[in-house]
C-alpha cells in the first residue's frame, strides 16, 4: 500500500515535469542515479506517510499554480459592445490543441484568437458545442507538431464542501500577452443544482455546480478552470449569473466530470447534440388542473406574492373528504415549496391524470399533510 | 533488524532534509494546507446540527426600493426546546408563514417571537424538543486573525454552505459585531460564524456603521466586509426576547455639546426631560468622566459603550459639575418621552451681523405667551433664563430648553430700559398667522454698513440673481434657480428646494407661482431635475440634492434654519426620505398634495424640523393629510395643515402659495 502511494507521487511528478520550471522539477524529482535500496525506498515511503497523515496528493498550492497556468489560455473573439466582454478563458484538453471553453457570445466569430500563457498566438475554430451544457470545444489552427500541456477531462474529480480550491481565469482581461491568467482562491461553498427553467437563474445551463466562496466569476472569467489546491481538475468557471432567490451574484463552476463524455465525443467527431427536453414543449404550458378540480378555492390573487390561503371548500369534494379547511395555508405541493397563489396555480396546473396530489398545509402552528388522487380529465 | 531499519530511516530523513530542503518546505506547507482544510470541514460538521434552513411564504417583494429574494435562509438553534435566532433581514418581506427545516430534514412551522432592533436579529420558535443548541465561543477568546468560517443553509437543502476567512476585527459598529473577511451574503445571513473548533462566535447579519436601516450593509455582500453578532451577547438577552418584546437601543437621555466625535469633550448639551439621566439629577453642562468603570474623555468612547446597550441594561455613569463629582447607576430605557420645545410667540429680527446685545422682536404672535406679557415689535430680548442673548439662533435654542407650561424669565430692553418679565411658555401653534408682515430687508441697514466691507470683496464676483440654470457635469442631473433681484449678502434668505414629480419639472409653473413671494419674503428658489425626468427621483440621487443644496449655501447668504424641502404629488416619498436622511441640513418639509411616505423619526432637539402639509379641499388625499398633521403634532413636531377651498388634486393656487410663503417666513419662530 505505501509503495503504491509513492508510485502515484512519482507518476505525477514525471507527468507534470515538462511544464514545470526546471529548478522545481529537478528538486522535486527523486534523485536519479542515487543508489537507493528497496528497503530505504520503503522506509522513505513510510516516513513521508508519517509526516503527511493520509495525504494523497503531494502537491502544494504553489506547485499546482505552476502546473496549471500553462494549460489555461486567453480567448479573444466577438463582443466589445453593450458591455459584453470580447475576451474569455479556456483550457487545453489534449496535447494536439483542443480547448474547452464556455459557450458564449465570444465565440460568435468565424475565428477566435487564442493566446497562451507564454504569449504564443494561435487562431482557433469552434469544433463543436453543447449549449445546454454551456460547453464549446475549440481546435487551434496551425498547431500541427506542437504539443501542449493539458488536462485530461476524464481525470476530473468531485469534492466536498469546505475543500480549498483555486480558480484560474482571464478575469477582466488583466493578463496581457505573455502573462499567465489570474489565480484566485477560496473553498467550495456548496454543491448545488442550477435550475434554469423556473426563472430563478437566467442561465442556459441546468445542472449541478460547485459554488465557490471566492470571487471567481467575473467578466471574461467564464471558461476558466477550478482545481483543488493540489491540482485536481474540478470544474469550468461559468458565465456571470445572478441568483434570483438571494439576489446575489453567484460564483460557480460546472463539474468537468459531467462534461467529459461530451468533450470526448466532440473531439472524436462522434458528437450528436442531445435533444433539449424543453424543446418539444410549448413555452407557455396550459394549466391542466385547477384547485376547483379538487374542490377548493384560493383567496383572490392580489399581489406578487399572495400567500396560498384556501378560501373555501366545496361540500363533499375530495378536498372536504381529506379534511382541508378554509384558511389553511398551502406550503408544499408534492414537496415543492409554494410561496404564492401563482406558484400554487402553476404546480396544480402541471399535474397529470393519475398523479397523487400531496399537500402540506399550515393550520395554526401545525403542519398537516393530505393526499388525494388527481382525477381523470376528459380531453 | 528493526533497529537498523530505524537508524536508516533517520539517516534517510536527514539526507532528505539536507539535500532537498525544497521538499521539506513543501511537505510542511502541504501538510498545513491539508490539516487546515480538514479543520474547516470538521468545524462545519460540528456546527451543522445547530443550523436550520428557513423558508418563507408570501410577503412583500421589495423594501425601500430594495428587491428581496424569496429563497431559503438560515437560522441558529439557541435552545433544545425550539428557539432559533436568525437575521432580521431574512424576514423583511413580512412573510405570511415561516418554515424551519432541521438538519435531519424535519419540517416545522415557526413563529417569529420578537426582534432585536439594535443587532438586527429575529427570534423564532418551533414546537420541538431535543434540538442541538449552538455552542458559543467565549467572547474574550476571539482574536483578530484567527480562522472564521461562515456557515449557512441557503444554497443546498442537504448540506451547509461554507465560506472561509479570518476575524478582521472585534467590537465593530459601536461595539456590536465581529467583522470577518469570509463571504457574507443572503446565502448565509442568519447562519453562524464558526471557530475551527466548531463553536459559534456569532450570528451573521448585514450591518453598516453609517446607517441602521434594515437593508443597510447588504450592499457589502461577498465583499470581504461581513459582520456577526457575538452569540454570547445574543444568549445574554435571549430571555428578554423570549418574552415576545422587541429589544430596542438602551437610552440614557442626553446629547453632546460637541459634534466632533473624536476631538470634542464629553460635555452634555441637554439632558432630556424625564429620561434616566434627568431622573438621576444630571443637568445640561455636566461633563461625563466615567462609564461602566471606563474613564472617558471623547464622545466616541461613550458611543462605543452605549452602542451595544439594550433597553433594560444598566449603565454606571460618573460626571463632573465644576469641582463636584456625581455618579449614578442608570437603568436604560427603550423610549424617551418625545422632545417638546416650548413656544414664546416671537419672530426675531433677522440680523446677519447682530449688535451682540440681545435680539430684536420682529413680530409677536397674537394670543401667544409673548403677547400675554406684552412683548411688542422693536423690543429687544437681552436675557432668557439668566443667559445673555447674542443671536436669534441662541435664543431659539434657549427657548427650546423650556417645556410648554413651564415658566421662564425674559429680560427685554424697551426705550433703553430693561424689564424682567415672567412668561409661561405654550405649544407651537398649528395654524399659520393670518397676516404676516414681511421682514423688511432694509431693517438690516445698521448691519449693512458693517457688511459693506464684505460686499466690496464679493463685488468682483457678485453671485448671479434672477432666474438661471445649469447642467451638472458628470451627471444627468440639472437644476434651475431664482434668486431675488434685490439679493444682498447682508440679509439671510430662506432656501426653497423644489423637487418635481415624475414626468414634468413644472419649472415654469413653479417659477410663476413663487416669483413674487420669493422677492417679497426673501426666498431663494432652487429647482432640481431628476436624472430621468420621466421616471422621477431614484434613491441614489439623494447625494446630488444634498450636494447642490450645500453648494448653494456656500454661494449665497442663506439662513441654515430656513432650508425647506418641497415636494408635490408623487415626489412626496423621495422628499420625505431626503428630509429624514439629511436631518442636519433640512429644517422644513413642505408637501403639497402629497403624504409622508415614511414614519417620521423621533423629534430631536439637535435637529429642528417643522412640517407643512397643504392640499385642496376636494383632493381625495385631504383627510389623510389632515390626520397626518395631527399625528405629527402628537409626536411633538411643529406641523401645519392648510386646506385650500374648492381645489382638486393639483398644485396649490395663489392662496396656497401665499400660505406656504408665510409658513417659510415664520420658520425662525420661537
Amino acid at each position: 500500500m505505501p509503495s503504491a502511494k509513492c508510485k502515484v507521487q512519482d507518476n505525477r511528478w514525471s507527468e507534470n515535469s515538462p511544464y514545470r520550471d526546471h529548478e522545481g522539477a529537478a528538486s522535486l524529482r527523486p534523485p536519479v542515479g542515487r543508489p537507493l535500496t528497496v528497503a530505504v525506498r520503503l522506509v522513505f515511503c513510510v516516513l513521508s506517510l508519517a509526516l503527511l497523515p493520509s495525504v494523497s496528493q503531494a502537491q502544494s498550492t504553489r506547485d499546482t499554480i505552476v502546473a496549471v497556468q500553462p494549460k489555461v489560455v486567453k480567448i479573444f473573439g466577438a463582443g466589445g459592445i453593450k458591455g459584453l466582454a470580447a475576451h474569455g478563458t479556456g483550457f487545453f484538453v489534449s496535447k494536439e490543441g483542443h480547448i474547452v471553453t464556455i459557450w458564449s457570445h465570444v465565440l460568435d466569430a468565424d475565428l477566435v484568437g487564442v493566446v497562451l500563457s507564454d504569449g504564443r498566438r494561435f487562431s482557433a475554430r469552434v469544433l463543436g458545442a453543447e449549449p445546454q451544457l454551456a460547453l464549446a470545444v475549440l481546435k487551434l489552427n496551425g498547431a500541427e507538431g506542437v504539443e501542449f500541456p493539458f488536462f485530461n477531462p476524464d481525470d476530473a474529480v468531485s469534492t466536498g464542501t469546505g475543500t480549498r480550491v483555486l480558480g484560474f481565469s482571464n478575469m477582466f482581461n488583466v493578463a496581457a500577452g505573455d502573462e499567465p491568467v489570474s489565480v484566485v482562491h477560496g473553498v467550495i461553498a456548496a454543491k448545488t443544482i442550477i435550475e434554469a427553467r423556473r426563472g430563478v437563474f437566467d442561465s442556459p445551463y441546468s445542472g449541478p455546480v460547485f459554488v465557490v466562496d471566492g470571487v471567481t466569476n467575473n467578466s471574461g472569467a467564464a471558461g476558466g478552470v477550478l482545481t483543488t489546491r493540489d491540482g485536481m481538475l474540478l470544474g469550468m468557471i461559468g458565465l456571470e449569473l445572478r441568483n434570483a432567490k438571494s439576489n446575489t451574484w453567484m460564483n460557480y463552476a460546472i463539474p468537468v466530470k459531467d462534461l467529459s463524455s461530451s468533450i470526448q465525443q466532440i473531439i472524436s467527431g462522434k458528437f450528436e447534440r442531445k435533444k433539449d427536453p424543453n424543446e418539444d414543449e410549448p413555452s407557455l404550458k396550459p394549466r391542466r388542473y385547477k384547485p376547483l378540480d379538487f374542490g377548493f378555492l384560493m383567496v383572490p390573487d392580489v399581489v406578487e406574492r399572495t400567500p396560498a390561503f384556501i378560501d373555501s371548500i366545496q361540500i363533499e369534494s375530495a378536498a372536504a373528504k381529506v379534511g382541508l379547511k378554509p384558511d389553511d395555508l398551502v406550503l408544499f405541493i408534492n414537496d415543492e415549496l409554494i410561496q404564492s397563489c401563482r406558484a400554487l396555480q402553476d404546480a396544480i396546473g402541471r399535474l397529470e391524470s393519475g398523479d397523487q396530489l400531496r399537500l402540506i398545509v399550515r393550520r395554526g402552528n401545525e403542519l398537516v399533510t393530505v393526499e388525494m388522487p388527481v382525477p381523470r380529465k376528459k380531453e | 533488524m528493526m533497529k537498523r531499519l530505524m537508524l536508516m530511516a533517520v539517516l534517510c530523513l536527514f539526507a532528505t532534509v539536507g539535500i532537498r530542503p525544497a521538499f521539506a518546505w513543501q511537505s510542511t506547507a502541504q501538510q498545513l494546507e491539508e490539516l487546515e482544510e480538514r479543520a474547516f470541514k470538521n468545524a462545519v460538521s460540528q456546527v451543522a446540527p445547530s443550523l436550520v434552513r428557513i423558508e418563507t411564504v408570501g410577503g412583500l417583494d421589495q423594501v425601500q426600493n430594495f428587491l428581496l429574494g424569496n429563497g431559503p435562509t438560515t437560522g441558529v438553534i439557541v435552545s433544545a426546546d425550539g428557539y432559533v435566532i436568525s437575521s432580521s433581514f431574512n424576514f423583511l418581506s413580512k412573510p405570511a408563514s415561516i418554515l424551519v427545516t432541521t438538519t435531519d430534514g424535519k419540517r416545522l412551522a415557526a413563529k417569529a417571537i420578537a426582534n432585536d432592533t439594535v443587532r438586527m436579529l429575529t427570534l423564532l420558535k418551533v414546537e420541538a424538543d431535543g434540538l442541538v443548541p449552538a455552542r458559543p465561543t467565549a467572547k474574550p477568546s476571539i482574536r483578530v486573525g484567527q480562522w472564521a468560517i461562515a456557515v449557512g443553509r441557503a444554497l443546498d437543502a442537504n448540506s451547509p454552505n461554507v465560506s472561509v476567512g479570518i476575524v478582521s476585527a472585534v467590537n465593530r459598529v459601536w461595539g456590536k459585531a465581529i467583522q470577518t473577511d469570509a463571504k457574507i451574503s443572503p446565502v448565509n445571513y442568519g447562519g453562524a460564524l464558526v471557530d475551527v473548533d466548531g463553536s459559534v462566535m456569532g450570528v451573521l447579519v448585514p450591518l453598516s456603521p453609517q446607517d441602521n436601516s434594515p437593508v443597510a450593509g447588504v450592499e457589502w455582500y461577498d465583499s470581504g466586509i461581513g459582520f456577526a453578532i457575538p452569540l454570547a451577547d445574543v444568549l445574554a438577552t435571549l430571555d428578554r426576547l423570549k418574552q415576545g418584546k422587541d429589544l430596542r437601543s438602551g437610552l440614557a437621555g442626553f446629547n453632546f455639546a460637541s459634534t466632533d466625535l473624536y476631538g470634542g469633550d464629553t460635555k452634555i448639551d441637554r439632558v432630556r426631560y424625564d429620561s434616566p439621566m434627568y431622573r438621576a439629577g444630571f443637568k445640561d453642562g455636566d461633563l461625563i468622566v466615567e462609564l461602566d468603570g471606563l474613564k472617558v474623555t471623547r464622545p466616541a468612547q461613550i458611543r462605543h459603550v452605549l452602542g451595544s446597550k439594550i433597553e433594560g441594561d444598566k449603565l454606571a455613569i460618573a460626571i463632573k459639575r465644576g469641582e463636584e463629582t456625581k455618579q449614578a447607576d442608570l437603568a436604560l430605557v427603550g423610549e424617551l418621552p418625545p422632545f417638546e420645545a416650548g413656544f414664546l410667540g416671537v419672530l426675531p429680527v433677522r440680523e446677519k451681523v447682530g449688535s451682540g446685545e440681545g435680539v430684536g422682536v420682529r413680530w409677536v404672535y397674537p394670543d401667544s405667551p409673548a403677547a400675554k406679557i406684552g412683548l411688542k415689535p422693536r423690543d429687544r430680548i437681552v436675557k432668557f433664563r439668566d443667559q445673555s442673548i447674542t443671536s436669534a439662533a441662541q435664543l431659539i435654542d434657549q427657548v427650546s430648553r423650556v417645556r410648554p407650561a413651564e415658566k421662564a424669565f425674559v429680560v427685554i430692553r424697551r426705550d433703553r430700559k430693561e424689564q424682567s418679565l415672567e412668561a409661561t411658555l405654550g405649544d407651537y401653534p398649528a395654524d399659520l398667522p393670518k397676516e404676516l408682515p414681511t421682514s423688511a430687508i432694509e431693517a438690516v441697514s445698521e448691519a449693512e454698513s458693517k457688511a459693506a466691507d464684505e460686499k466690496k470683496a464679493e463685488a468682483l464676483e457678485k453671485p448671479r440673481t434672477g432666474r438661471f440654470g445649469e447642467e451638472v457635469a458628470d451627471s444627468k442631473n440639472a437644476w434651475w434657480a431664482f434668486v431675488p433681484e434685490s439679493y444682498t449678502p447682508a440679509y439671510e434668505y430662506s432656501l426653497l428646494v423644489w423637487l418635481h414629480p415624475p414626468g414634468d419639472t413644472l419649472e415654469a409653473m413653479v417659477y410663476d407661482s413663487w416669483k413674487i413671494e420669493a422677492e417679497r419674503r426673501g426666498i431663494i428658489l432652487l429647482g432640481l431635475k431628476a436624472a430621468n425626468i420621466g421616471s422621477g427621483w431614484q434613491a441614489n440621487e439623494a447625494e446630488f440634492v444634498h450636494d447642490t443644496v450645500v453648494s448653494f449655501q456656500k454661494k449665497y447668504s442663506i439662513d441654515a434654519g430656513r432650508i425647506v424641502l418641497h415636494g408635490y404629488d408623487k415626489s412626496g416619498p423621495f422628499v420625505t426620505h431626503l428630509a429624514f436622511k439629511h436631518r442636519d441640513l433640512f429644517r422644513g418639509l413642505l408637501l403639497a398634495a402629497a403624504a409622508l411616505s415614511e414614519r417620521p423619526p423621533e423629534n430631536l432637539p439637535e435637529y429642528r424640523l417643522q412640517f407643512q402639509l397643504i392640499c385642496g379641499s376636494k383632493d381625495p388625499a385631504h383627510p389623510i393629510l389632515e390626520r397626518m398633521a395631527n399625528s405629527l403634532r402628537s409626536i411633538k413636531y411643529p406641523a401645519n395643515f392648510t386646506s385650500l377651498s374648492d381645489l382638486e388634486h393639483r398644485y396649490p393656487n395663489a392662496d396656497g402659495v401665499d400660505a406656504m410663503a408665510r409658513w417659510i417666513d415664520s420658520l425662525d419662530r420661537l
